[in-house]
């Protein structure tokens, strides 16, 4: 359901991206694995369309491109994104935040059944609904920045780090959740460094470093790999 | 003296409470400063000025015409003078200062046209200069009924910014730009339709006070001052803080001007303004979108 190919970022004469490639299938969960610097962001921001993408890159979502869609028809056309530092709308509450996410006219009449499939996967914002977004805690807040895309009813939902800023204890809580997502219909792609977690619950991964994308494989071949061994997983 | 003076400066402070909110909404929005926005009081001050002059209909009905065209030549403005700018600019305050820049240049080229249609002097014309007596004090209808209508519009945009889709949009993207866009709203319209109501609210201010007080064509930067100086100290993008702000300007003013001396006012207006950035450099009620 998901084709990305030929996607290049250039950052000033820094190429952050090059020629990246990979595949998403329907309500797979997806995981690129890289360390601080590899290009994760830039490959997630430019799917998103936060970033401008080199000419020949191709983003396509079940055979409607996205590359060159402006970052708000991308989240129509059925993409979301969780960014990196959330981007919540701090000073609103918690309810105005998920109503926000059900601002376009495709997912207005879907608001009531979306916010039961957010509460079911986040049964604590439920007891939240009225507090200032910005007063949470980290794990709080990025279970409203998930919320919050889900609210947009995405085909794909992109996490930039999500454990990023999380203990260890909130981080397997939140992963937890992502297969609950997944088994919704609706596909998970996050780029992570927290590589054992993450690929727990992967079913498909792909390795990450300097920009260009290294490796892939099922979650299990990744998991007994040497080189992920040695590489991301403390030998 | 002192009700002449609380009343005087309620009224005065009404309608700068109005005019306020409609730059930070503006600014809060947009990111984008507009130093032209007192231009589009004053233009409708003439606007208003001829119209009523040439037909005798009441400057109220004839905001109901001028607010439109304001609320149209403002998203203009938007859209071909700032949107160019924002698309290339490489981080928010290198767009606050591009945009100081080209609405200092807009400024000029309205008051520019205005100078060139009505000249330098002070206008004013006579509309509702009727006395009222409120306990020991006069104060003139048309000063009531500007503060009125004041109230009116300000309590009716700032229920639509809290109530609505639409409103609850233009604040997500006053909050944070990039949710915003991540959540499918159009960064760009939701700033078009923000300039559009700021301009149409300027105008209305504009109109409001030009049948209490003189104006001349020269005198839009004055307003975009003051709106300012509300607009920081109150916070950025905070609707409330901004109406609140604008009361207490209102007040100051009239007491200075009551108690010490007319030629004060934007003195004391300076120090307060002042005293607040050094007390409270993120505004005195912060940076939120309330």
């Amino acid at each position: 359901m998901l084709e990305v190919s030929n996607l290049s970022v250039r950052y000033g004469r820094h190429l952050a991206l090059e020629d990246a490639a990979l595949t998403a299938g329907e309500g797979e969960i997806v995981v690129v694995l890289g360390s601080n610097g590899a290009g994760k962001s830039t490959l997630i921001k430019a799917m998103a369309g936060l970033v401008r993408t080199e000419p020949g890159a191709r983003v396509m979502l079940e055979g409607k491109p996205l590359h060159k869609l402006p970052a708000h028809r991308i989240v129509d056309a059925g993409l979301a994104l969780v960014p990196e530092g959330r981007h919540l709308f701090g000073t609103l509450t918690v309810a105005e935040n998920l109503m926000l996410g059900a601002f376009l006219p495709r997912t207005r009449d879907k608001a009531d059944e979306s916010m039961e499939k957010v509460f079911a996967v986040f049964p604590k914002l439920k007891e939240r609904l009225a507090q200032v977004a910005g007063t949470m805690s980290g794990g709080e807040q990025q279970m409203v920045a998930i919320g919050r895309a889900m609210m947009t009813c995405p085909r794909l939902l992109l996490l930039d780090e999500p454990s990023l800023g999380l203990s260890p204890l909130l981080t397997s809580e939140l992963f937890k959740a992502l297969p609950s997502i997944a088994e919704t219909g609706t596909s998970v792609l996050l780029v992570e460094q927290n590589s054992h977690q993450s690929l727990a619950i992967a079913d498909r991964g792909y390795l990450i470093e300097k920009g260009v994308i290294t490796g892939e494989g099922t979650a299990k071949e990744l998991l007994e790999s040497a080189d992920v061994q040695k590489a991301y997983l403390g030998g | 003296m002192f009700t002449n003076a609380v009343l005087s400066g309620l009224t005065l402070g009404g309608v700068y409470a109005l005019v306020a909110m409609g730059l930070t909404i503006q600014y809060g929005v947009s990111r984008t400063m507009n130093l032209g926005y007192g231009e589009f009081s004053i233009a409708a001050a003439f606007a208003v000025f001829v119209m009523f002059g040439a037909f005798g209909i009441s400057p109220y009905l004839l905001a109901i015409l001028v607010l439109p065209v304001a609320f149209g030549l403002s998203w203009l403005v938007y859209r071909v003078m700032l949107m160019p700018i924002v698309r290339r600019a490489k981080s928010p305050l290198a767009l606050e200062i591009d945009s100081l820049l080209l609405t200092f240049g807009l400024l000029f080229v309205i008051m520019g046209i205005m100078l060139l249609m009505f000249g330098s002097d002070y206008t004013s014309y006579s509309y509702l200069s009727v006395p009222i007596r409120i306990f020991d004090a006069t104060v003139a209808l048309n000063r009531l009924a500007s503060f009125g209508a004041a109230v009116l519009v300000g309590a009716v945009a700032y229920w639509l910014l809290m109530h609505t889709r639409t409103g609850m949009a233009l604040r997500a993207v006053s909050v944070d730009p990039i949710g915003a866009r991540l959540v499918g709203i159009d960064v760009n319209w939701a700033a078009g339709l923000a300039f559009g109501l700021g301009g149409a609210i300027a105008a209305l201010g504009g109109i409001l006070i030009s049948t209490y007080m003189t104006f001349t064509a020269e005198m839009g930067v004055v307003f975009t001052m003051k709106a300012l100086i509300v607009v920081i100290m109150a916070g950025v993008g905070h609707v409330l803080g901004a109406l609140i702000a604008g009361l207490v300007l209102g007040l100051i003013e009239a007491f200075v001007a009551t108690y010490l001396d007319t030629g004060l006012t934007v003195a004391v207006i300076y120090a307060v303004f002042l005293l607040a950035l050094i007390l409270r450099p993120q505004g005195i009620f912060g940076r939120v979108a309330r």
